[in-house]
C-alpha cells in the first residue's frame, strides 16, 4: 500500500506506530487502548503545532500570581445549555426531520415496531437501548415517535463526542447530546441527566456504554436504571437490530441495509429494587426485545417466561474463539495502519 | 313515381360515415340517399307484378346503410342506385278482391333463384331455405340480397315497386297494415329463435330490446322451450315490452353476468365482480352483433353452447379465446326460409310469423309511421327508437281515404309513452 | 364531569341541527313547537390504566370461574376468539382493545407454558378480515407470532370439517358452532360491546356459528319478536342466543368471557372532527366555520374522495370498563356499562322520528353503504336503539338522510348486488323474502365460494339486512329518505324526498300536519329509554 500523500509534521513522523496487538482481550480493552493511544497522538501533535508557530505559546505565568485556572470547555464539561434554546431546537428538528430521517429511510430502510406498547405512556422518559454503530444515534433520533423525539437528549460519550470543539457542538446541536462520562463514575452526567428530566425532556442512553465491536452486547450499565429511579420516570426499552450491518464499528463507509426499532412497553422500578437489578432488568427486557425481532413475539415471551430469552451477551464459554473468528475482520485490524491514529476511536 | 333513392355517391357516402359516427341516423341529412321523382321500375318477367307499398318498415341494417356503416361485404351483393325497404306490405295492382279491393300481401324479399330465373334452382332454394341461396348476384336481375337492395325491384320506401310472384304472401283481412308489417322482421326472428339450438329447459340470454330482440324472445317463448328468458334490455319501454313477450329477468347490459349466474347458480371467475362465468347460459340469442354484446355472449354462454348472431355484426373486433377453449358455437341467424320445429313437422317461417304475429298482437310494436317526404325525421326517429320509448318506425304510402282508420288505431296505441295498453 | 344526554324542545331560537348524511352533512331547521332532539351523553371517562385494568380483570373475574391464570396449564388447547370488523364503530385507533387484551391473555398463556394457541375472528357470515384488518385488531406482534402459523385465522361457518353440532335447545334449535373452539380446554373470548345487543352469549352462539344454528334467530319471526332486539329483556334474539349458551355450557365448553365497554368518544374533543359532537347551541364560530368549510369540502369532492376521508378516520374512543370470567355475569355488568354511556330518558312516542345516517354502519367498514345497508342501519339499528316502546309510533314515520347511491362493493357484497337487482325487485315483505329466495341465496355455491375465500360476506346475509328492519318495517306508517337516490329508495319500497321540508310534508299525509317530530341525534350512539 503506498502512503497518502498527506502533509503532517515532520517531527512526528516517527512516534507512533502501534504495536501490532492481534488478541484483544475483548472489545472494550481495545477500545480503551486505542482512545488512550489516540489521546497521546492529539497531545504530541499540540506541543509540536505550538512550539512550530510562535505566537500560539502560552506565555509562562508570572511568580506569585495565581495561575487562573483555565476551564476545559470539551468533555464532560461542554455546557450544552445553548442546544436547549428555542432556535437550536427548531433547527434541530429541521435537521432531523429534514436530514436525517430521509437519509435513515435510504441508508437503514428501518422497521419501527412496538411504538403502541407506548401509547399510554406520557411525560419524559429514558429510552434504553443497544448498541451496534455510529448510526444507532442517527436511527433513534429519528424513530422515536412523538412527543418524546423532538423533545430529547442523547446521552454520549464525553471523551468521543465532545472531545473537542468541533464534534462538541455539533453533537449537541444535530442530536442534542449531553456529555456523559464513561471512564468513571459520573455524578455529573448523572446530575445533568436528572435536571433535563425535571424539565421534561427525555433521555436516549446506551446503557452498554459503548458499540458492541463484535455485533454481540456488553452488559448494560447501571446510568439508565440509576437516572430512571432517581428522577422516577419510566425507562423504554429498546432494541436496534442491523445498524452494525450498514456501519459496523471501524468501519467508515456505510452500507445500505436493513434495520429494525422495536421499543418495549415502558419500564418502572419494582418496590425494593435496586438500580443494579433494575438494569439487569432493562437488559432481560432488551433482550426479550430481540428475541422478538428474530423469532415472534409469542415466543419470545414464551422463552422470557420460561428464563429461556438468549442473552445480548455472548456466550461466556469459548469466548476466545470468537474474538478469534473476527480476526482480521475485527478493529484490531485498525492497529496495522501506518500512520497513527489522530483522533481517538471509541 | 315518389321514392327515396340510395345512390352510388363516394362523397355522399363519405359524409354519411362521418355523420353516422357523430349521431345514429344523421345519415339521412347528408348522405347518398334521396327523396326523388323517378320512374317506376319496369316488369322484369312474366311471373312479376306490380306492388303499391302501403307501409314499409325501417330496418336495423337500414339504417345502418343509411350511416353508411353496413360491411364492405355487401358492396356485391346489392346493385345501385336501390330503393330500400324490404318490411313491405303492399296491395297488388290489378289482382283485386271481389268488393274490388286489391290483395294485401306482404312481401318476402329474398330474390332467390325463382325470382333470379334460374334454372334448376340452387340446393338451398330446393330445399326452401332461400334466405341461403347461393344465387344472388346471377340470373335475370341485377344483383341484390333482398328487393330493398336490388335496383331492378324497386324497394318498400317508394310509391310503386315489382315483386315476383313467389314472394307475396296474402295477408288475412283480420290483419291489419300495422300488424302486416311486422310480419317480415318476426320472420327474421322465428328464424332466429329455432336456429338457436334451445333445448327444453334451456336458459336464453336475448340481447338487445329493439324490434328484434323483442321479436326474438316472443318466439323463443312460442316456438321453443325454453326455461329461463333473460332479456338484456337498455330502456325502460323496452323493459316492459320485454317482460310482456315472456322474459323471466330484465337486466341491463351491464348486469348480464350476473342475472345469468343467478339463474344458473353457476360459479363465476372474479372476485364479487364477475369477469366471466364458470358455467352459463345454455344460449345466447344477440340481436345486437356489436364487439361488446357479442363479448357479453361469449363470457356467459356456458361451455359448449350456442352463441345465435342476429343483429348485424360487421366488421368487428373479438378475442374468441373463449369460443376456442370452451368450445362454443357461434352461428349466424339470417332471413328465413323452412323451418323444423320441436314436433317434427316443417313450415314455411313466414306462415309461422304470421301465427306469431296474431297471436302476441305484435302490430302494438309499430310506434309511428311518416310519409315518405318527412324520411329524415322518420329515419332519426328510427335510429334513437330506444331511448325514445318507440320499437318500429314504418314510412305510410297509403291514400288519405285509408288513414283515417289506422291514425285512430294508431292514436290507441300508447307506443311512445307506455306499453301495454291493448 | 361528562353531561348525561337529554331532550331537547325545539323553539325558535334553536339553531340548525346537524344531520349526518352518508358522506356528507347537512344542517335542517326543525319546526319549532312540535319538534324535539335526542342528545346522546357526553364521552365518559376513559379507564387511566387500561392494561391494568384488563390485568386486574383477568385476575379478578366475574361468576363462577377462577382467575386467568389458574385456568391455564401446560398442555391444554387454548382458543382465543374475538370480535370481528364489524366493532368498535368506527374502527379505533391503536392499539386496538382486542390487542391489548389478546396480549395480556397471551401472556399470561405464555407464562402458564401453554402451547396449543390459536386465535380466531368470530365472524361468524361476515366476512373475512383482510390481513391489515387482522393487524388492526390483533396488533402486529401478535400477527406476526401466529397468522405466519395459521394459528391466527377467520372463522369458517362453511367448512364442514371445522364445524360440530353441540347439541339443540328445548326449542329445537341447532347449536353448531366452530370444531376447534369447542374442542379447545377453553375458550377466552374477547369483547368489544358497543352496543347492548352485543356480547353474553351471542358472542359465542353466534360469532362462531354456522347457517345451521344462526338461521333459528336470524328470522322475521324472531326479530319483529324483539323489542327491541338491543334490550335484552324484551329481546327474542337475546333469549334464543341464552339457550344455546346453556346448550354450550352443558356441553361442558368451558368459555371464559372478557368483555369491554367503550365511551361514545367517536370524533374526539378536539380536532377537525370534534364539532360533529358538540351541541349545536354551544359551537363557536370557529366550530360554524368549520362545519361549513367542511360541508363545502365535501360537497365538491368526488364520492370516492369522500368515502376515502371518512373512512380512514380511526376514533380516539376509550375503554370505560373491562370485566372478565362467566359469561352471564360478565355479561350483566357489561350491560349496564353500557347503558351508562348510552341511555337518555324520553317521555312518550313521536309521531315522526328523524336521523340522519352516518357514513358507516356494522358492515360496510372500509367498504360501501350500499341502500340496503342504509335501510339495515336506519330500521335495523337506529330504530331498535329504543328500550321501553319504539321512540315514533306504530303508524308513525321515519325520516331518514341518507344519499343512498346505488352503489355496491362487488368484493364485499356481491350477494347484495343481487338481492337488490332480483329479490326487492320482486317483494319488500321480509316474509316473503325469506320464504321464496332465502335457501337459494344461503346455498349460492358462488357465494359460499367468494365467503370462504375472499372477503364478500356471507350469500344469505342481505336477507339478515332486510329482518333487521322487519320489526321496523311493520310498525311503521311510512320510511322517507331525504336526499335518497330515486331509482334505489323506490327498489327499497320507500319514498325518496329532496329536502326535509319536503318528506316533512310528505308525511303530514300519513300523521297529519301537526305531528310531533323527534331527532335522533346519533352518532354518537345513544340509546332511548322510553317512558
Amino acid at each position: 500500500m503506498s502512503e497518502p500523500v498527506i502533509r503532517r509534521p515532520v517531527a512526528h513522523r516517527p512516534v507512533t506506530r502501534m504495536p501490532v496487538t492481534r488478541l484483544p482481550v475483548n472489545g472494550r480493552t481495545a477500545a480503551a487502548a486505542l482512545s488512550a493511544a489516540g489521546t497521546t497522538a492529539r497531545t504530541r501533535m499540540r506541543t509540536a503545532m505550538r512550539s512550530a508557530i510562535p505566537g500560539l505559546v502560552p506565555q509562562p505565568v508570572p511568580a506569585g500570581v495565581e495561575a487562573k485556572v483555565r476551564r476545559r470547555n470539551v468533555g464532560a464539561d461542554y455546557d450544552t445549555d445553548w442546544a436547549r434554546t428555542y432556535p437550536a431546537r427548531v433547527a434541530r428538528a429541521l435537521l432531523v426531520e429534514g436530514v436525517v430521517r430521509p437519509v435513515m429511510s435510504v441508508l437503514a430502510d428501518p422497521t419501527i415496531t412496538g411504538t403502541d406498547r407506548l401509547t399510554d405512556a406520557s411525560g419524559p422518559m429514558v429510552f434504553a437501548a443497544n448498541h451496534h454503530s455510529h448510526i444507532d444515534t442517527a436511527l433513534l433520533v429519528s424513530s422515536i415517535p412523538e412527543p418524546w423525539r423532538h423533545h430529547l437528549v442523547v446521552g454520549a460519550a464525553a471523551d468521543y463526542f465532545f472531545a473537542n470543539r468541533v464534534t462538541a457542538p455539533l453533537s449537541a446541536l444535530v442530536v442534542g447530546a449531553i456529555p456523559i462520562e464513561r471512564q468513571k463514575v459520573a455524578r455529573r452526567s448523572a446530575q445533568l441527566a436528572s435536571d433535563l428530566i425535571d424539565d421534561g425532556w427525555s433521555v436516549l442512553i446506551f446503557p452498554e456504554g459503548g458499540r458492541s465491536p463484535d455485533g454481540w452486547g456488553q452488559p448494560f450499565r447501571g446510568g439508565a436504571a440509576y437516572i430512571a429511579m432517581r428522577t422516577g420516570v419510566p425507562v423504554v426499552p429498546v432494541h436496534v437490530e442491523g445498524t452494525g450491518r450498514v456501519l459496523a464499528k471501524g468501519s467508515n463507509l456505510p452500507r445500505r441495509s436493513s434495520t429494525t426499532v422495536t421499543f418495549g412497553s415502558p419500564l418502572t422500578p419494582a418496590d425494593g429494587e435496586d438500580s443494579r437489578r433494575f438494569a439487569a432488568r432493562i437488559e432481560a427486557a432488551v433482550a426479550a426485545l430481540a428475541d422478538e425481532t428474530t423469532t415472534d413475539w409469542w415466543q419470545a415471551r414464551t422463552r422470557a417466561h420460561a428464563g429461556t430469552t438468549p442473552s445480548l451477551q455472548a456466550p461466556s464459554q469459548g469466548a476466545w474463539r470468537r474474538t478469534w473468528a473476527l480476526g482480521d475482520r475485527g478493529p484490531t485490524r485498525r492497529s496495522r495502519d501506518a500512520w497513527p491514529r489522530l483522533s481517538g476511536d471509541s | 313515381m315518389r321514392a327515396l333513392v340510395y345512390k352510388r355517391k363516394p362523397l355522399r357516402f363519405a359524409a354519411a360515415v362521418a355523420a353516422g359516427r357523430l349521431a345514429p341516423g344523421a345519415g339521412a341529412g347528408i348522405g347518398p340517399l334521396s327523396h326523388d321523382d323517378i320512374d317506376p321500375p319496369a316488369l322484369p318477367g312474366p311471373d312479376w307484378v306490380r306492388l303499391t307499398p302501403r307501409l314499409a318498415g325501417i330496418c336495423g341494417s337500414d339504417l345502418a346503410t343509411i350511416d353508411g356503416q353496413s360491411s364492405r361485404w355487401f358492396e356485391p351483393v346489392v346493385s345501385f342506385p336501390f330503393v330500400p325497404g324490404h318490411e313491405v306490405v303492399a296491395d297488388v295492382v290489378g289482382d283485386d278482391n271481389a268488393d274490388g279491393t286489391p290483395h294485401r300481401v306482404v312481401l318476402e324479399p329474398v330474390l332467390g333463384c325463382v325470382t333470379r330465373g334460374i334454372a334448376p334452382v340452387c340446393s338451398a332454394c330446393a330445399a326452401g331455405n332461400l334466405g341461403n341461396c347461393t344465387n344472388i348476384t346471377f340470373g335475370a336481375i341485377t344483383p341484390g340480397l333482398q328487393s330493398g337492395y336490388c335496383c331492378d325491384t324497386g324497394g318498400g320506401w317508394s310509391s310503386e315497386m315489382v315483386a315476383h310472384r313467389s314472394q307475396l304472401h296474402r295477408v288475412p283481412d283480420t290483419m291489419d297494415d300495422l300488424a302486416a308489417v311486422m310480419v317480415e322482421p318476426t320472420a327474421c326472428a322465428v328464424h332466429a329463435a329455432l336456429a338457436a339450438g334451445i333445448e327444453p329447459g334451456a336458459t336464453v340470454v336475448v340481447q338487445g330490446a329493439g324490434t328484434l330482440g323483442l321479436l326474438c324472445i316472443a318466439a323463443v317463448r312460442r316456438f321453443t322451450a325454453a326455461g329461463t328468458v333473460i332479456a338484456v334490455a337498455k330502456h325502460p319501454v323496452q323493459r316492459e315490452w320485454a317482460r310482456q313477450f315472456g322474459a323471466d329477468m330484465v337486466v341491463a347490459p351491464d348486469e348480464v353476468a350476473r342475472a345469468v349466474r343467478r339463474a344458473t347458480g353457476t360459479m363465476a371467475v372474479g372476485d364479487g365482480h364477475i369477469d366471466r362465468l364458470a358455467g352459463g347460459a345454455d344460449a345466447v340469442v344477440d340481436c345486437v352483433g356489436s364487439s361488446d354484446s357479442l363479448t357479453t355472449a361469449l363470457s356467459v354462454v356456458r361451455p359448449r353452447g350456442q352463441v345465435t348472431v342476429v343483429g348485424m355484426a360487421g366488421a368487428t373486433r373479438l378475442d374468441l379465446t373463449g369460443l376456442w377453449q370452451r368450445e362454443i358455437r357461434m352461428v349466424g341467424a339470417y332471413a328465413y326460409g323452412t323451418e323444423t320445429l320441436a314436433d317434427g313437422t316443417t313450415a314455411r317461417t313466414f306462415d309461422l310469423a304470421f301465427d306469431l304475429v296474431a297471436a302476441a298482437d305484435l302490430g302494438r310494436l309499430v310506434s309511428a309511421t311518416y310519409p315518405l317526404d318527412r324520411y329524415r325525421d322518420a329515419i332519426a326517429h328510427a335510429a334513437g327508437a330506444g331511448a325514445r320509448g318507440a320499437v318500429k318506425v314504418a314510412f305510410d304510402m297509403r291514400r288519405p281515404a285509408d288513414r283515417t282508420a289506422d291514425a285512430a288505431r294508431r292514436s290507441a296505441i300508447p307506443a311512445s309513452t307506455q306499453p301495454g295498453a291493448h | 364531569m361528562p353531561r348525561p344526554g337529554f331532550v331537547l324542545d325545539v323553539d325558535r331560537s334553536t339553531p340548525p341541527v346537524l344531520f349526518h348524511h352518508g358522506e356528507q352533512l347537512r344542517l335542517e331547521k326543525l319546526p319549532p313547537g312540535r319538534s324535539r332532539i335526542i342528545y346522546p351523553a357526553e364521552p365518559l371517562a376513559a379507564l387511566d390504566h387500561p392494561d391494568a385494568a384488563i390485568a386486574d380483570a383477568l385476575a379478578n373475574p366475574l361468576g363462577d370461574s377462577e382467575p386467568l391464570a389458574a385456568l391455564l396449564r401446560p398442555g391444554m388447547k387454548l382458543t382465543i376468539a374475538f370480535d370481528d370488523i364489524s366493532l368498535p364503530l368506527p374502527p379505533m385507533r391503536r392499539p386496538d382493545i382486542r390487542q391489548r387484551v389478546i396480549e395480556q391473555v397471551l401472556d399470561l398463556a405464555a407464562a402458564a407454558g401453554v402451547d396449543d394457541v390459536m386465535l380466531i375472528a368470530a365472524l361468524a357470515l361476515h366476512r373475512r378480515m383482510t390481513e391489515d384488518e387482522l393487524r388492526h385488531a390483533v396488533g402486529d406482534r401478535v400477527y406476526d407470532a401466529f397468522a405466519p402459523h395459521g394459528l391466527l385465522i377467520n372463522h369458517d361457518a362453511e367448512d364442514p370439517d371445522n364445524l360440530t353440532e353441540i347439541g339443540t335447545t328445548e326449542r329445537g334449535e341447532v347449536v353448531e358452532i366452530n370444531r376447534r373452539a369447542a374442542e379447545s380446554d377453553l375458550i377466552v373470548y374477547v369483547n368489544i360491546n358497543l352496543v347492548a345487543m352485543d356480547g353474553g352469549w351471542k358472542s359465542t352462539a353466534t360469532g362462531l356459528s354456522s347457517y345451521k344454528s344462526l338461521r333459528h334467530h336470524h328470522n322475521v319471526e324472531t326479530m319483529e319478536h324483539s323489542r327491541s332486539f338491543m334490550d335484552q329483556h324484551n329481546s327474542e334474539l337475546h333469549r334464543s342466543n341464552w339457550r344455546m349458551g346453556k346448550v354450550l355450557r352443558d356441553s361442558g365448553i368451558k368459555i371464559f368471557q372478557i368483555e369491554t365497554t367503550m365511551n361514545n368518544d367517536v370524533f374526539g374533543t378536539s380536532g377537525p372532527m370534534s364539532v360533529l359532537q358538540k351541541r349545536e347551541w354551544e359551537w363557536t364560530a370557529r366550530d360554524r366555520l368549520a362545519v361549513g368549510a367542511m360541508k363545502r369540502g365535501l360537497d365538491v369532492m368526488s364520492a370516492k374522495a369522500r368515502r376515502q376521508v371518512f373512512h380512514s378516520w380511526r376514533a380516539p374512543h376509550a375503554m370505560t370498563s373491562v370485566q372478565a370470567g362467566e359469561v352471564e355475569a360478565v355479561h350483566k355488568v357489561t350491560t349496564d356499562n353500557v347503558y351508562a354511556q348510552h341511555l337518555v330518558p324520553v317521555s312518550g312516542q313521536t309521531d315522526i322520528l328523524t336521523m340522519g345516517l352516518p357514513y358507516i354502519g356494522p358492515y360496510n367498514v372500509n367498504s360501501v353503504m350500499n341502500p340496503i345497508l342504509v335501510m339495515c342501519l336506519g330500521l335495523g339499528y337506529f330504530f331498535n336503539l329504543y328500550k321501553g316502546q319504539p321512540l315514533v309510533r306504530a303508524g308513525g314515520v321515519v325520516i331518514m338522510s341518507h344519499p343512498t347511491p346505488w352503489d355496491f362493493h362487488p368484493v364485499h357484497h356481491p350477494s347484495y348486488i343481487d338481492f337488490f337487482e332480483q329479490v326487492l325487485a320482486d317483494t319488500t315483505d321480509p316474509r316473503e323474502i325469506e320464504k321464496r329466495y332465502e335457501k337459494q341465496f344461503a346455498e349460492d355455491e358462488w357465494y359460499r365460494h367468494l365467503y370462504r375465500t375472499s372477503h364478500a360476506y356471507h350469500g344469505v346475509h342481505p336477507f339478515y339486512m332486510w329482518y333487521w328492519g322487519a320489526h321496523a318495517l311493520s310498525h311503521l306508517g311510512r320510511v322517507i329518505i331525504v336526499g335518497g337516490d330515486r331509482a334505489a329508495v323506490d327498489r327499497l319500497g320507500f319514498t325518496a324526498a329532496s329536502t326535509l321540508r319536503d318528506a316533512l310534508e310528505m308525511a303530514s299525509d300519513t300523521v297529519g300536519p301537526h305531528a310531533t317530530i323527534t331527532h335522533l341525534h346519533n352518532p354518537p350512539i345513544l340509546m332511548a329509554d322510553v317512558t
